[in-house]
């Protein structure tokens, strides 16, 4: 991957200003009017949908309204985000054949987050891959990442934690927190983690720039060459900004979605176990978990990796058994008088509240996963 | 449920975007093969064509989102939509599960039959998987 790729920087513009854009760059080179790119882009504060979500189901949009925060929808996959002035938006265009860049997702997904972790580095900031394809710091999240296609071309994008407003971000965007009391705040303030926090005080944004340039260019093996829009790029801005700008774009449902919340409480011989699962019943996914409680689990990152790996996996009890057992046979941790079964038995109560005691739930998840 | 990636039917017909087509008098049925949910993994959303919209051969008609990445459903051959597999749109789990049965996706009307005399024979996809497997071992090993 010895190639020229263009660098773009297009500044602070409005959600649907950036939103366009990225479906203009990912045409133009499909296309083949534009070379691969590399673009940073930031935000004005907004609520950025996942393409296939519903905004009703995901934002406040009282709040949003009330706070000028604008709400808009992604050409990526994922779940909706909040990003202002405090995040750093990077996003690859490349065509889908070019040499290095893997075909198959997972792997994709790994080597240009790959290129992430490489310019936080730089920074001195020890980041990591964590699968899917989240970028995180001691098991806190720094960067989100997702993707589409159209044609021959691919976007993979993510998003760098500069100096993030996590209140801001738990008031727009309907989290799986049912209370928003000090501690569950707190505790979600817990998952995610910003350049300032970790470095002590933030980067100027030019630096932070040219470590992800850097970060990109050594691990893919490409030369980065500063570019600008292109006439054609303009014009097609130009014709795509009012879909982006319209309702039918952001608020148009675009898939049948079934979103339930779900806490349950369980109690332990090693402590109380609380988890707040958000569901998609319809089919049959845990979208979001959020797991607290007063017991003690070494590593502390064991929990929001748990967290990480239950993401949009199923909630039949056989999968969900193999899911919270198969992790912990993966990691070493340590939760003194709570056994992964256990909190198999807790998310299972939060998804079926139907009393059914601790052993018949093992048991005849244990027969449908063998199934 | 695993499904072998590697399972091409005999009486099927393929492309290299890993669509499957069966077709029979004017009418075919489409899906994904199952190499091709193997490579996009587990299938969180699916958006298809309505009823009787049509639709060229290779060009974008629906979307597939699989762990964040909103995927584009590229049919293998033109034609109209008579029926979508209206269940994968509120569970798509079952391209997963079962691709070559309960997980088709489209029943359309063939506009250009002579389109199938394009697409490959079941010998000769799996020959293009073999080749895409070898790549994705090469790519995994530069890692």
């Amino acid at each position: 991957m010895s190639d020229y790729w263009r660098l773009l920087d297009t500044g602070t513009q409005p959600a649907a200003h950036n939103m366009a854009l990225e479906r203009v760059i990912l045409a133009a080179r499909s296309r083949g009017l534009i070379p691969n790119t590399l673009h940073f882009l930031e935000f004005t504060p907004s609520v950025l949908v996942g393409y296939h979500q519903s905004v009703s189901l995901e934002v406040d949009e009282g709040y949003c309204l009330r706070h000028g925060i604008e709400i808009n929808r992604r050409v990526s996959g994922g779940g909706a985000i909040y990003v202002d002035q405090g995040v750093l938006g990077w996003e690859l265009v490349a065509c889908k054949d070019t040499p290095g860049i893997p075909g198959r997702l997972e792997e994709m997904y790994r080597l240009l987050c790959e290129g992430a972790v490489a310019g936080l580095a730089r920074l001195g900031v020890a980041a990591r891959f964590r699968p899917k394809n989240d970028i995180e710091v001691g098991g806190r999240k720094i960067s989100g990442t997702g993707g589409a296609e159209a044609g021959n071309a691919l976007i993979y994008h993510g998003t760098v934690l500069n100096d993030f407003d996590v209140e801001t971000m738990i008031r727009c965007l309907r989290l799986p927190i049912a209370k928003l009391d000090d501690k569950q705040v707190q505790s979600f303030k817990e998952r995610v983690v910003s350049l300032r926090e970790v470095l002590g005080s933030l980067p100027a944004m030019p630096v932070i720039k040219q470590a992800m340039v850097e970060g990109f260019a050594s691990v893919l093996g490409i030369r980065l060459e500063a570019g600008a829009l292109t006439e054609q790029e303009k014009k097609l801005l130009e014709q795509e900004l009012p879909l982006f700008q319209s309702d039918d774009w952001t608020r148009g449902t675009r898939r049948l979605q079934n979103s339930s919340l779900s806490t349950v409480d369980y109690k332990t011989t090693g402590g109380l176990i609380r988890v707040t699962l958000r569901l998609d019943r319809t089919r049959h996914r845990i979208r979001y978990a959020f797991i607290t409680g007063d017991f003690f689990a070494y590593p502390e990152r064991s929990i929001l990796d748990l967290e990480a790996a239950l993401k949009n996996t199923s909630c039949e009890p056989g999968d969900l058994l193999q899911t919270v057992r198969g992790f912990f046979a993966a990691h070493q941790v340590r939760i003194p008088g709570i056994t992964p079964d256990d909190f198999f038995y807790a998310l299972q109560t939060a998804i079926y509240p139907t009393g059914r005691g601790r052993e018949q739930s093992l048991k005849t998840a244990e027969s449908s996963a063998g199934r | 449920m695993q499904v072998d990636k590697r399972f091409v039917p005999e009486d099927l017909r393929y492309d290299r975007n890993d669509y499957w087509v069966k077709a029979t008098a004017g009418e075919a049925v489409i899906g994904l093969t199952a190499y091709g949910q193997d490579v996009t993994g587990d299938i969180l959303y699916l958006e298809l064509p309505p009823a009787g919209s049509s639709f060229r051969r290779g060009e974008d008609s629906g979307s597939i989102e699989s762990g964040k990445w909103v995927g584009r459903l590229l049919p293998p051959v033109t034609g109209m939509v008579l029926e979508r597999n209206s269940a994968l749109e509120t569970d798509p789990s079952g391209v997963n599960q079962d691709p070559y049965g309960a997980g088709w996706l489209l029943r359309v009307r063939l506009a250009d039959p002579s389109e199938l005399d394009g697409l490959l024979n079941p010998a000769a996809y799996r020959e293009w998987i073999a080749g895409q497997i070898r790549r994705e071992r090469e790519e995994e090993a530069a890692l």
